[in-house]
């Protein structure tokens, strides 16, 4: 039981990104290669309020917040207003995640920090699996969070009009729905979610420069296994990748599991390149 | 005033041949050791990023692959040199072919979504390259290292360092000519109609699919020889070598020389060489500056080094020789078929039948069970008001959509259900209401490539510019002058096709499609837009299309037209068929009349 735990509560890291990701494409249709760089660098910023600074929890979380919200401002007005077209996107966010990947390291270096729990760090068993507290409240946290995040989605006025954006952007705009101000609500939206939740995922990934890189590849095939654009596919894409991880290296050994995640990837591009709720758009003339 | 016009009247190959000859003889102009280390490093990253200009460039696709490409280049050869046998030539071979199904393997699942899966898949790759060496570690030595490389050795005989510089340099060299062959191809063109608009390539009997895979697989090619170049000149290959920052080193030399251009690899990795990879102290900053400069290179910089260049051509060409504005001159002789210009060749139509279609949008019904026939050497026209499903009764033929119920045949074969590229390989041609022509490709090129998928020729042929390509491409030409003639744009063959007003762009869609022998023409309002003397031409033109023997379906706004033309009318309204017949009876049918043409009539029962 103890893999299936751990698969879960890396599995909703995982899912975390995906929503990043989903949020993203509903309100530009493109891709942000530097979400995970977003969820890295809160990371980051809670070891350091923790560890060096040894700040208060609920200030950290703010700093987090609010700090790598405007990272994502930034990055909007950088790297995505100003050019259009995804294949033009993934050019300047992969700058970007390269920019912040190099400015991580360049402050923090390249070992392995370990980021303690903000809140207690025990260990118990649950239905035969040990657990610890830190991944029961990730979990939880991340379901609420896109339980949340759907319902807010489907009744909500700025749900509805984000998704009126993502499926005719012009069509929105005519309907007198400020696209650019929603968009970029959206976008930092990302940023904050991503600050909030850093404290909570650190004590289970870890600090390491090269953490973003694993976590965008493990969101990307969440997102693929979900289909884009779907929030309650990216939690079970989320949850799945992370027990194939956790499973794969608990019975098949310890090289496996990113080669395996990879053939999840292939596997569901060739059988289902929708996904499993991704609809297909019929394509206009 | 008189060399800057005999450089442009020189083969567009020759400055480029120069500077590969000046590249192999370098040793012999006195470089220091140094700097042919340089170079041959450069030449490595060119052969990476010319790979990836293909893709990314050409077929637009973004793709990280290439490190992977090179890995298993380089690594396969080390090993095969150390345990097998160590022969250059056939190991280049060995590497180039493992690249190739490496790029197969990721390329096939990786497109198939497309958009940025390609790009997410193949990064996927490159950070796996260390977990496949490390689980491989028996053959390639995991984290420590691959030694023990031997000097490479070609026919028998052993390479020295300088040698090997030239067979490095030669086959750099070849690898770009061989690039040039295809990119100044048909298929080269074709690959640009593809990265600009998916649906005229898939209009144009092109698949998409597998066209990108083939773009992405061809560009593994040169990333797995420069892997076994590497492998030789180094000697010894550790994982680092292999990783992200390599993939963005030949993004970034790509995007720096021009991902759209032929040669602009070359610089890229030059300029990538002598600069920031030289440096040591570099490595600290390397993903900053990388980072920073992707994004501005992403955002400021349009086909980068060789962007700028070409513009700087034109400019200076533009001050020594200014063309004539053909534009200009085209207000006083408009666009339009020459009394006296080529009749048609005689063309072979097909039967269209269309058995009682249903296609629904979710909740809107589109078409609710359509039933009509064209048949060849008539014009049939659909009319109806906006909104009655005259455009999607086209989309639905040509395969953009599928059909919910009914079939379509094209002749005595079933075509329901089969994909764009496959209806239109089968003879069905067509134009669209906004005419779609690429960016930055001529008249020329935009016609001719009407006739990509219908005279197909391999991309080999093209490459190594056989007998075969040369006779297609002379035939091509030909034809092209006759279609550009008939349309009256036969002055306009050398400019760029977008820049053309919409009635001149209109002509130039049915010359397009003309070009591919169609079968079965359709037309989706082809006259909207025009004015009266070019609605006259178009008349004339459509005419003489019917005459030649093609089936012929026009979808009008302009009633008078219609009458005009057609021999058979069917008229749509709120996604049915309201009427059928020739255009006397639509022209009193008290349906058409009331619906359509808001005629108010009193309605006998």
């Amino acid at each position: 039981m103890t893999p299936i735990w751990s698969g879960l509560s890396i599995g909703a890291v995982y899912a975390l990104i995906a929503i990043g990701y989903n949020v993203v494409f509903i309100a530009y249709t493109t891709f942000n290669f530097a979400h995970a760089q977003l969820m890295m660098f809160a990371i980051f910023v809670t070891y350091w309020g923790l560890v060096v600074a040894e700040l208060p929890v609920l200030l950290i979380f703010a700093i987090a917040a609010v700090g790598v919200g405007l990272i994502a401002l930034l990055e909007e007005f950088v790297a995505i207003r100003p050019v259009k077209g995804a294949h033009a996107h993934l050019v300047t966010t992969l700058g970007m995640a390269t920019l912040l990947d190099g400015t991580t390291r360049l402050i923090w270096g390249d070992q392995v920090l370990k980021v303690p729990a903000v809140g207690s760090d025990a260990t118990f068993t649950l239905l035969g699996g040990r657990i610890s507290v830190p991944e029961v409240v990730l979990v939880v946290s991340v379901v609420a969070i896109a339980v949340a995040m759907i319902v807010y989605s489907r009744r909500s006025l700025t749900g509805l009009a984000l998704l009126a954006m993502a499926e005719d952007r012009d069509a929105a705009l005519l309907r007198g729905i400020n696209v650019k101000r929603l968009a970029l609500g959206a976008f930092v939206f990302t940023g904050v979610l991503a600050g909030l939740t850093g404290p909570l995922v650190g004590p289970k990934t870890f600090a390491v420069s090269t953490l973003a890189a694993a976590l965008a590849l493990k969101g990307f095939v969440a997102l693929a296994i979900g289909g884009f654009g779907s929030l309650p596919g990216a939690l079970l894409g989320g949850f799945l990748v992370g027990l194939v991880e956790s499973l794969t290296g608990r019975w098949l050994g310890s090289q496996l599991p990113t080669i395996m995640v990879f053939v999840v990837l292939l596997l569901i591009l060739m059988l289902k390149p929708t996904g499993l709720f991704g609809t297909t758009r019929e394509r206009m003339v | 005033m008189a060399l800057p016009r005999q450089l442009r009247a020189l083969p567009s190959w020759t400055i480029p041949l120069v500077l590969g000859v000046l590249l192999v003889a370098a040793p012999w102009l006195g470089i220091s050791s140094g700097t042919r280390r340089l170079l041959l490093l450069t030449c490595i990253l060119a052969l990476l990023s010319s790979g990836l200009n293909l893709s990314f460039g050409y077929a637009g696709e973004l793709a990280l692959g290439q490190a992977a490409m090179y890995a298993t280049g380089a690594y396969l050869t080390g090993y095969l040199a150390m345990h097998w046998v160590n022969d250059l030539a056939l190991l280049v071979l060995v590497a180039a072919a493992a690249a190739l199904v490496v790029g197969l393997v990721s390329g096939v699942p990786g497109l198939r979504l497309g958009g940025w899966s390609l790009a997410m898949t193949s990064f996927f790759l490159v950070l796996l390259v260390p977990q496949f060496l490390d689980l491989l570690e028996h053959y390639t030595g995991g984290a420590v290292g691959m030694v023990g490389i031997p000097r490479p050795r070609l026919f028998g005989a052993e390479l020295s360092s300088l040698d090997m510089y030239v067979v490095v340099a030669v086959i750099t060299v070849c690898w770009f000519a061989l690039m040039r062959n295809l990119i100044t191809s048909r298929h080269g063109v074709a690959f640009q109609v593809l990265r600009e608009s998916p649906i005229l390539a898939s209009s144009l009997g092109i698949s998409v699919y597998r066209m990108k895979l083939t773009a992405y697989a061809i560009g593994a090619i040169p990333a797995g020889i420069a892997g076994a170049l590497f492998a030789y000149v180094d000697k010894y290959l550790a994982p680092h070598s292999f990783g992200f920052t390599l993939a963005v080193t030949v993004l970034a030399a790509s995007i720096l020389g021009g991902a759209k251009s032929i040669y602009g690899p070359f610089v890229g990795a030059a300029v990538m060489q002598y600069g920031p990879l030289r440096s040591t102290e570099f490595e600290q900053y390397t993903q900053i500056v990388y980072g920073i400069f992707l994004i501005l290179a992403g955002t400021l910089v349009a086909n980068g080094l060789a962007g700028l260049a070409d513009r700087a051509v034109a400019r200076l060409a533009a001050r020594w020789r200014p063309t004539p504005d053909v534009l200009a001159t085209g207000e006083a002789a408009p666009a339009g078929p020459a009394p006296d210009g080529p009749a048609l060749p005689p063309l072979t139509g097909a039967r269209l039948e269309v058995t009682d279609v249903r296609k629904r949008f979710g909740g809107l019904q589109a078409l609710g069970g359509v039933t009509l026939t064209a048949v060849p050497g008539q014009i049939t026209a659909l009319i109806g008001p906006n909104g009655s499903g005259k455009t999607t009764l086209l989309n639905v033929i040509c395969g953009y959509y599928r059909i919910d119920s009914g079939s379509i045949h094209l002749g005595d074969a079933e075509i329901t259900g089969r994909s764009t590229h496959d209806v239109a390989r089968a003879g069905v041609a067509r134009t669209f209401q906004t005419p779609l022509f690429p960016q930055h490709i001529t008249v020329r090129e935009a016609v001719a490539a009407g006739a990509y998928s219908p005279r197909h020729v391999g991309m080999a042929a093209a490459i190594l510019r056989l007998p075969r390509y040369r006779r297609a491409a002379a035939a091509d030409r030909a034809e092209v002058d006759d279609v550009l003639r008939l349309v009256g744009a036969a002055r306009l063959a050398d400019v760029e096709a977008a820049s053309l007003p919409l009635g001149t762009r209109r002509l130039l869609e049915v010359a397009r499609a003309l070009v591919a022998r169609p079968k079965v023409l359709l037309l989706d309002e082809v006259a909207s837009g025009l004015d009266e003397d070019e609605i006259d031409r178009l008349a004339e033109l459509i005419r003489a299309i019917r005459a030649a023997g093609t089936t012929v379906i026009l979808v009008e706004h302009n009633f008078r037209l219609v009458l005009d033309l057609a021999d058979a009318i069917h008229v749509l309204a709120q996604s049915e068929l309201i009427a059928s017949g020739t255009p006397d009876e639509i022209e009193n049918h008290p349906r058409v009349l009331s619906e359509y043409l808001g005629v108010r009539q009193e309605v006998h029962p």
